[in-house]
């Protein structure tokens, strides 16, 4: 097995371990209509890289999507998906990173009932080690900046220990592995 | 006794008595440490906290410098900071930043250092509304309660509880099913969220390299907090900075493993400025809080506890939490680090009966992620205690007069021994003591003093001649007068070794006594008395039946003796050459005749001492002992939980607490369905023995050396 193959196997055993679902191997329309079908209603579209290049937007809109974008905090109807790039992940702990200093970036991954992150499968690293000059660099492009590490779904075991899932952030973690995306370690 | 500690013992008792708590904490001990394991499958735990207290102690070691290159950074990112020598001048800070913002509403996240200088009280005396958004904390706060555990909060509290408390805010009847109760939570505070004009968060690390901040959660609320409100202000504790970030993720990889048994939490979130909203100004506010903790820092003998990464864990293992909870046993913070932490951010006194309630198992020590050696930092908080507050009356004669004269201490005992007669039944224990004693030997019974000290009995031991090794036998008070024939099995295992084996005449008190109740200098000159009665003659090693006389001779006597010119070099000498009987005896069994084993294998659990487990490291030379005397062996649950015992703890300190500990013992050990167990500690024997007898149960307990010589040729 190569070294990148044996990653995203990696990545993906632990991240549905973390309760994240992982779709591997599928084209755009397929995720779109994946999404569409998974939503459970309006879904937010913040503007990133990768959404761009694979004119999301239209795309879902093209599988019957109810698309939100702009200014989300003032949308009128909450939104029950969101859908983020991620700019790389870590194998060890099934964790998607993605910078997330635009607000309705942070707002599509935290407030819905459902979190779609797309990550290039090629774009999987081996542990949080080895993010570290990632991060740095992510650190310096920038400033100010805000960067999400997120294993699976929000969670709670605060009362008597029981594990919930869905307290504050999204109940669902999806995360769809397409090859059209940038494979740039920077970008979404 | 006064006041306070009537008050504290009252409040105990209480505790004691809210056995579904009880439970609850142990089985959240229980499920805690095995997931805890599954997490560290195949990393080396004991190397990842040497790498992070490492790190830690450069960053104390010259804090200020870290703390200027912080403010540097983060300034360049568009953060203001403001350093707040304590709680008063960072509630001050905050306050007017709410009121400059015209704030009338702030969310918070679970923020430790905003419980600890009280920010909620203060922010609701200038006419805000504060509200708690992490779930356990909202709980907490619904409650009118201070969290219970540093990571779950609310883990005192049962879902009706939380049915009701969440009834009264919804004006409905809740139902107590968690995942409804969870989503009245998630529905109630959404619309908070979403109005807030001021968030507020802790941070877990702040990374001096680039000025950025680090949240660890598993809700996301951190992340709405830092989100949608215009102003953000993070308080974060001086002692969360690391160098860099290749630091953080050393700390990450091992904090949500050892809080919460995850390989990664849900969010961790990483700040640098404040994040840009479309068509409005955001600001991001540092706190960086000292408040006690530059004091800390500088403290040489309770310093490592600047390491300290706010796991949680040291109350997850620890018996005496388990036994009273956190809000007994903690002040804002909790558990082992709570007892040094409330000492120097809130005062001794705070801290004053928490120091005392310690039973020093070291529970914690072994599951510290930064390697504070916690129970080693609260002896020294006693010592302090009891230069403020004496040791109390009867203890300050008993180590001062008599502990310090051997022949005094020695001569007592032996006319005690004549003068307990009319108490003492058949079997060398006493059932009932008359009158005020009476609460002493009610869930236990106590042993006797023996007729005739370990000294005499192997005085009439035969000589070896031409023998392999010399060894000098360390006995210890409990093996000198109570339980001699610990002391006896040892030379005649000894004998069968062909290794002679001598008993220091002028060899007195090991001194632990005096030195946990605070009282160094006894424990000092104790040390030196017995540091020259062991380093007279030409010795192998010396040997000990009782791991806390070990502690003492090996850590302790090292210590104390440092500054002594003369004896230092001695003492270090001994400390070389000392260990356990068990140790000891594992390197020899090949040396051993052949045993006289039972045709059936009997079978024995082992009950893993302190001092021996944690102190140390001994836990595989004992289980070799007992398989090597032809028993059958049958673990127990938990077996190297703490007996109870504790030394003067069971008896003079905090005997309810004690005695629940020990009653979590004697139900470990009758699972087992065992004939007899075994342990390698005097006063566990002691204990162990008396929870047994007191409740006629026929299980024998025994010192496994003594189990060794019984099957001897």
């Amino acid at each position: 097995m190569t070294t990148s193959v044996h990653l995203l196997e990696q990545f993906c055993l632990a991240a549905s371990r973390a309760g994240a679902k992982t779709v591997r191997s599928i084209c755009p329309a397929t995720a779109a209509d994946y999404i569409v079908r998974h939503a459970g209603g309006a879904i937010m579209l913040p503007d990133f890289p990768s959404a761009r290049r694979l004119d999301l937007a239209a795309l879902l809109q093209a599988h019957g999507g109810k698309v939100q974008s702009g200014d989300l905090l003032r949308t009128s109807c909450p939104a029950e998906a969101g859908i983020t790039g991620a700019n790389f992940a870590l194998a060890d702990t099934g964790t998607v990173v993605i910078e997330s200093t635009a607000q309705e970036v942070r707002l599509a991954s935290t407030l819905p009932e459902r979190h779609f992150v797309l990550l290039h499968p090629a774009k999987i690293l081996p542990d949080h080690m080895a993010a570290v000059p990632l991060l740095r660099q992510l650190h310096r492009r920038r400033s100010p900046d805000f960067i999400a590490f997120i294993t699976g779904p929000s969670r709670t075991a605060d009362i008597e220990r029981v594990l919930t899932i869905g307290a504050h952030g999204p109940r669902e973690l999806h995360i769809l592995l397409l090859e059209e995306l940038s494979d740039d370690f920077l970008e979404c | 006794m006064s006041r306070r500690t009537r008050r504290y013992r009252q409040r105990i008792y209480e505790a004691l008595d809210d056995i579904r708590r009880q439970n609850a904490l142990h089985r959240f001990g229980d499920a805690y440490l095995a997931a805890r394991n599954e997490a560290f499958s195949g990393l080396d735990f004991d190397e990842l906290r040497r790498e992070i207290a490492v790190m830690k102690d450069t960053v104390r070691e010259d804090w200020q410098t870290h703390v200027d290159t912080f403010i540097r950074q983060a300034e360049k990112s568009g953060a203001a900071i403001f350093v707040a020598e304590d709680g008063q001048a960072a509630n001050q800070y905050i306050t007017r930043l709410a009121q400059r913002h015209g704030a009338r509403l702030a969310v918070k996240s679970k923020s430790m250092a905003g419980e600890e200088i009280e920010l909620n009280p203060a922010l609701e005396a200038v006419g805000m509304r504060v509200v708690e958004t992490d779930l356990g904390e909202w709980i907490v706060q619904l409650a009118g309660q201070r969290p219970s555990h540093m990571v779950m909060p609310a883990i005192h509290l049962f879902r009706d509880q939380v049915a009701e408390l969440f009834g009264k805010v919804t004006g409905a009847a809740e139902s107590d099913d968690i995942a409804h109760l969870v989503e009245v939570a998630r529905h109630t505070l959404r619309k908070e969220f979403l109005e807030a004009d001021m968030g507020i968060t802790g941070a877990n690390l702040a990374v001096v390299e680039d000025g950025s901040l680090a949240l660890v959660t598993n809700e996301g609320n951190a992340r709405l907090v830092a989100t949608v409100p215009p102003v953000h202000v993070v308080l974060v504790g001086i002692d969360k900075l690391v160098p860099t970030l290749e630091d953080a993720a050393r700390i990450l990889k091992v904090l949500p493993r050892n809080a919460t048994a995850q390989a990664a939490s849900s969010y961790v979130t990483w700040i640098r400025g404040p994040a840009p909203a479309p068509n409005r100004q955001r600001e991001l506010h540092i706190v960086l809080l000292d408040n006690g903790r530059s004091k800390l820092a500088t403290s040489e003998q309770s310093r490592d506890a600047w390491r300290c990464l706010r796991c949680g864990a040291c109350a997850n293992v620890c018996p005496v939490y388990q036994a009273i909870g956190g809000h007994v046993f903690g002040h804002v913070y909790v558990g082992a680090i709570g007892v040094v932490l409330t000492a120097f951010l809130h005062g001794l006194e705070a801290a004053a009966e928490l120091i005392q309630a310690c039973i020093g198992c070291r529970a914690c020590v072994e599951i510290c992620p930064a390697d504070i050696d916690l129970e080693h930092i609260i002896l020294h908080l006693r010592r302090r205690l009891a230069e403020k507050e004496g040791t109390g009356k009867v203890k300050g004669v008993v180590f001062k007069r008599i502990l310090r004269n051997r022949r005094l201490f020695h001569g007592m005992l032996r006319s005690a021994a004549r003068m307990q007669k009319p108490l003492t039944d058949a079997t060398g224990s006493i059932r009932h003591l008359p009158l005020f004693f009476s609460p002493l030997t009610e869930w236990r019974t106590l042993p006797a003093i023996a007729e005739r000290p370990l000294r005499d009995l192997l005085a009439e031991e035969p000589c070896i001649f031409a023998p392999r090794l010399r060894i000098a036998l360390f006995g210890g008070c409990a093996a000198e007068f109570v339980l001699p024939q610990i002391g006896l099995a040892m030379a005649q295992v000894c004998r069968h070794l062909n290794i002679e084996l001598v008993y220091p005449e002028t060899q007195s008190c090991c001194g632990i006594p005096a030195l946990y109740a605070g009282d160094v200098e006894t424990a000092a000159e104790l040390a030196r008395q017995n540091v020259k009665a062991l380093t007279e003659s030409e010795i192998d090693a010396v040997v000990t039946v009782c791991p806390t006389c070990t502690s003492a001779l090996v850590r302790h006597f090292p210590e104390l003796l440092a500054d002594d010119p003369v004896m230092a070099e001695r003492t270090a000498e001994l400390a070389a050459v000392t260990q356990d009987a068990a140790a000891f005896l594992s390197k020899q069994l090949d040396n051993l005749p052949p045993l006289n084993h039972p045709a059936i294998p009997h079978t024995v659990t082992y009950h893993d001492s302190c001092h021996l487990r944690r102190g140390s490291g001994v836990f595989l030379e004992p289980r070799k002992l007992l398989k090597a005397a032809g028993w059958s062996l049958k673990e127990m649950n938990h077996p190297n939980r703490c007996c109870g015992f504790g030394g003067s703890y069971s008896v003079l300190g905090q005997p309810a607490i004690a005695k629940t500990i020990a009653c979590d013992k004697l139900q470990d050990i009758m699972g087992t369905g065992a004939e007899t167990v075994a342990a390698d500690c005097p006063g566990c024997l002691m204990m162990l023995r008396g929870l047994l007898k007191k409740r006629q149960l026929p299980t024998e307990v025994a010192h496994s050396v003594e189990l060794l010589a019984a099957c001897l040729p």
